[in-house]
């Protein structure tokens, strides 16, 4: 099986609530991502506990994309 | 949509064998909604657990009568489970969780067939629930880190 992110996306500047999904690649700093209608880039990621199997846990901080 | 495939990238089910996957998957029903559709109401009684396969759901919570709007508190995608608390307890829902997109799709377990089926499978039953117990903390390290 491939690896599984199971990411906890945290939105700074807005009042969006925060998302967590499970993603085919890990998030990176400088990625742009969508969650609904609005795109939000990427300016942090942090494993927040260790990887179990092909399960990893990441943390990342997303401020609104300009467009 | 294949349950089994689905289920396998879905960490509540992740150590499980492929004859118990399959035991689960016999259990699960497949339901769309759309953009707004209430999928559990909070406050009522509970028996299902969710697994979102595609699309996003949100999770809101309603406060007391007279205080302020309900508030959402956070966006659930893909491999994602709700409803799990009720599984586990027995209480009423803990929040309303509604549609977010359109043709949000979900995996419905009904809770005495998974609990059943947990009581004859033990490893089954132990691995689901440390998986749900790691997934209660993952959604606790989410919310402390919202709230930062």
């Amino acid at each position: 099986m491939s690896p599984i992110y199971k990411v906890s996306y945290v939105v700074t500047g807005n009042d969006h609530p925060g998302t967590i999904a499970n993603v085919e690649r890990p998030p990176k700093v400088g990625d742009v991502v969508r969650l609904g209608d609005q795109s939000y880039k990427v300016t942090e990621v942090v494993e927040l506990i260790p990887a179990r199997g092909e399960f990893h846990y990441l943390h990342a901080t997303l401020a609104p994309a300009r467009s | 949509m294949d349950p089994i495939e689905v289920l396998k990238t879905v960490e509540l089910f992740d150590g499980l064998e492929p004859a118990e996957l399959g035991a689960v998957a016999a259990l699960c029903r497949e339901r769309t909604y759309q953009a707004g559709q209430v999928i559990t109401t909070q406050g009522e009684v509970g028996d299902d657990l969710f697994v979102v396969c595609d699309g996003f759901v949100e999770v809101i919570l309603s406060r007391p009568p007279g205080d302020q709007a309900p508030r959402t508190m956070v966006h659930l995608g893909r491999g994602q489970i709700f409803g799990e608390m009720a599984l586990v307890d027995h209480g009423p829902r803990s929040a309303t969780v509604r549609a977010l997109v359109d043709g949000a799709v979900v995996m419905i377990i009904h809770r005495q067939d998974f609990a059943s089926l947990c009581e004859a499978n033990h490893h089954l039953g132990f691995v689901v629930m440390r998986n749900m117990a790691a997934d209660l903390s993952f959604k606790l390290r989410h919310r402390n880190l919202a709230n930062r």
